[in-house]
């Protein structure tokens, strides 16, 4: 009896083994076709004829950190240290070993931000990497509402993927995001707007648009524009339309260039700020904002700079053609159709080269790195780029 | 004696709905939504609904008087924002004192001018909507507001912790508020009285309620649990975010009138409007368990808000079109019963 038993149990033991193996086997060729596929990932296109996979090869030192950035002023670039320098300093915690055994097959979840054709272009960027991975993909959209963003995270965790994607709603609130994903033992990456330091703390990276150093670039050449068109001027009065409140954006994309304006052109000087309300990404609440601004300096603003190149933009252009204003300089956030006509029609002096796809494709490609068993770049930026008038052809048909 | 039994049946369909919705929607979920039918995605939709469901509570109680708030968005912002603002100078127990009796102060302002300026609601809390909108942003500098300290985190986690199975703090403090709500409301005598305020003011001052007093009850009762609801999301979230409570208004005054809470006042429940939330919820996570996008999800929300309404403005019709009709007097005069009883 003893005998058979002990047979049994070898038997068992031998069918384990050799199960294991037969795994170990199967993730082995899954990783090596995995790897294989890497040429065909870096060839992949955006609809604008640009490389989808376009990361950043901008090697700008950190600086080192100011003990209490609240305490400088809003203008001076280290106030912003913890944005723009967000997840250098990180000390990752509890983060998951990669399974190294292939991108081939895996489960992904993407959580994004809100409806609107620029996330529409993202996730086609992921879904490209995606299809070429053979990935089980889906992409859930909060519409905008970060408790709705927690119950998709929620539901996200409940289907146990084997990564998520998030780009986070809001800064502050994405570190119990991140937190809460991790705590469940689902890899989390993060993309598009920054998160508060902390929030990389739970994350494999963070990939994205620079967007106060895409800013800071537009800010240099919007302000040697502005002095090539006020040459005799002391003072050149400027004002910002605001992405929406709480997300980085809404800092980049005002404050970058204001705190760079600070010691690049100091004689510009800012006269209004504002987020369009109730609908931030909206022509028409643009369009009424603006008229109030030319209302209240009239020839004193020379120039504004948007958050958004589409409905803002227009809103901006609506309000300056019914104030008969042709010599205001507007630079904007993005390369949409809208934007990138306007800029076609010498109307938008420049936009940054916001690549929605390889925004999405460079989230979805650093999934597969990992799980190829490569260490993530705790940040990794999108290529930085100023389009104007010059080489706006080349970015053509729009992503967006 | 057919036709009436169908009468009733119609009666009790419509008088239960709601719960007839509940679990049709349920069913349907469990049966066919990939992934519904387990323990987590359970608690994970009664954690989703604790906002509104709180929020709910007054709201439900308002509109039961024939009024509506419309500034309970903002004011679960507010508190947020007060709770997380607070902290480093109060700490959380008196942040939160403080963001209570704000949102309770906020109803107080919106019931005044309601029950003694004779303003009317909408606009009343259509500019508190608004005051308090600017005041947050000022309050916040447009940032959303956390605080540095590894306590916030402690909150969080333990009210999101499954003491119960599907029951966290969270939940257990809404369906606590719930049942004493509802308690109140069909239990006693001040309860009634809110029913009969909102049924028909002046029969009310008539009856010797005092109807100011009741109003302003009910608008401080819907800044109260606004608060409450912005508070926990709050500290659930560990950061008050500027949009905090801004979708909540929509999705509860949906629930509210899909639970059946008349708009003119007079009729309703707090526990039809929480499983109207619940209902919702539940269609809401199955599209998105089904695979279907966000324009699904408020294709379905319109759809049946949108039939709802044109059921209650049927109803409404129905009745006033037989109102002072008495069809059994009626049988009595054709069958000549009434005049043989006087000879």
């Amino acid at each position: 009896m003893k005998r058979i038993t002990l047979v049994i149990a070898a038997l068992l033991f031998g069918a384990v083994l050799v199960f294991a193996q037969g795994l170990s086997a199967a993730q082995q060729a899954n990783l090596k076709a995995s790897l294989a596929l890497e040429p065909t990932a870096l060839a992949l296109k955006s609809a604008d004829n640009q490389f989808l996979l376009a990361p950043s090869t901008d090697n700008r030192k950190v600086p080192a950190r100011p003990a209490d950035p609240n305490k400088l002023a809003e203008t001076d670039p280290l106030h912003w240290y913890d944005m723009e320098w967000a997840g250098w300093n990180v000390t990752p915690t509890n983060i998951p070993k990669s399974p190294a055994d292939g991108a081939i097959g895996k489960k992904v979840i993407m959580i994004v931000h809100g409806d609107h054709p620029w996330t529409t272009a993202c996730i086609l960027g992921a879904k490209k990497v995606a299809d070429a991975y053979k990935w089980q993909f889906k992409a859930l959209s909060p519409n905008w509402d970060k408790n709705v963003q927690d119950q998709l995270i929620d539901q996200a965790i409940n289907e146990k993927p084997d990564m998520i994607l998030l780009i986070p709603l809001d800064a502050k609130a994405a570190v119990q995001q991140a937190r809460k994903i991790n705590q469940a033992g689902v890899p989390l990456h993060m993309f598009n707007t920054l998160p508060d330091a902390a929030a990389l703390n739970f994350s494999l990276g963070w990939t994205g648009p620079d967007d106060f150093g895409q800013f800071r670039l537009l800010a240099r050449a919007w302000a040697d524009a502005l002095r090539k068109a006020n040459p005799v001027a002391k003072e050149i009065g400027v004002a910002y339309v605001q992405h929406a409140p709480g997300g980085s954006p809404y800092f980049a994309r005002s404050f970058g260039p204001i705190s760079e304006l600070s010691t690049y052109a100091p004689e510009i000087k800012t006269l209004e700020k504002a987020s369009p309300t109730p609908a931030t990404f909206d022509a028409n609440t643009t369009m009424q904002l603006v008229s109030d601004w030319l209302t209240k300096y009239g020839p004193k603003l020379k120039g504004i700079c948007a958050a958004d190149d589409s409905a803002q933009a227009l809103g901006i252009f609506q309000a300056l053609e019914k104030a008969g204003r042709t010599d205001v300089i507007v630079v904007a956030a993005g390369n949409s159709k809208q934007g990138m006509d306007l800029v076609k029609d010498g109307k938008l002096f420049g936009i940054t080269y916001q690549t929605a796809e390889g925004d999405g494709g460079l989230a979805a490609k650093s999934a597969v790195d990992w799980f190829n068993g490569k260490t993530l770049p705790i940040r990794q930026n999108l290529a930085q780029h100023i389009i104007t008038k010059a080489d706006v052809a080349g970015f053509y048909p729009p992503q967006w | 004696m057919r036709r009436s039994k169908r009468g009733n049946l119609l009666a009790l369909g419509d008088k239960y709905r709601i719960f007839i919705l509940f679990i049709v929607v349920f069913l349907f979920m469990s049966l066919f939504a990939p992934r519904f039918f387990n323990l987590f995605n359970f608690t994970t939709i009664l954690n989703a609904v604790a906002l509104n469901a709180v929020v709910a509570v007054g709201f439900t109680v308002l509109m039961i008087c024939g009024h509506m708030d419309l500034s309970i968005g903002t004011t679960i912002t507010f508190a947020g924002a007060l709770t997380m603002g607070l902290q480093p100078y109060l700490g959380f127990a008196g942040a939160i004192v403080i963001a209570l009796l704000g949102g309770a102060l906020v109803g107080l302002f919106n019931g005044f001018l309601v029950a003694k300026g004779k303003i009317n609601s909408f606009i009343v809390t259509l500019g508190t909507m608004t005051i308090l909108q600017g005041s947050i942003y000022q309050f916040s500098g447009g940032n959303s507001i956390s605080v540095n300290t590894d306590q916030v985190f402690v909150i969080s986690d333990f009210l999101q912790k499954n003491f119960l199975p599907l029951l966290t703090p969270r939940t257990i403090l809404v369906a606590a508020l719930v049942i004493v709500m509802e308690f109140i409301l069909r239990r006693t005598r001040v309860g009634r009285n809110f029913y009969i305020v909102g049924g028909n003011r002046n029969t009310a001052w008539l009856a010797g309620i005092a109807t100011d007093r009741y109003l302003i009850a009910a608008f401080m009762l819907s800044g109260f649990t606004a608060a409450v609801g912005g508070i926990i999301t709050a500290l659930v979230s560990t950061a008050a975010t500027l949009k905090l409570g801004e979708n909540s208004l929509m999705y509860v005054l949906t629930a509210t009138i899909i639970g059946g809470t008349a708009m003119s006042g007079g009729k309703g429940g707090v526990v039809r409007s929480v499983v109207a939330i619940l209902s919702l919820e539940m269609l809401y996570t199955g599209i998105i368990l089904f695979g279907l996008g966000n324009e699904v999800k408020i294709f379905f929300a319109g759809l049946i808000l949108a039939y709802v309404v044109l059921y209650e403005s049927y109803a409404t019709y129905r009745h006033e079109k037989t109102l002072g009709q008495r069809p059994e007097l009626m049988k009595e005069l054709e069958s000549g019963l009434v005049f043989k009883a006087k000879a």
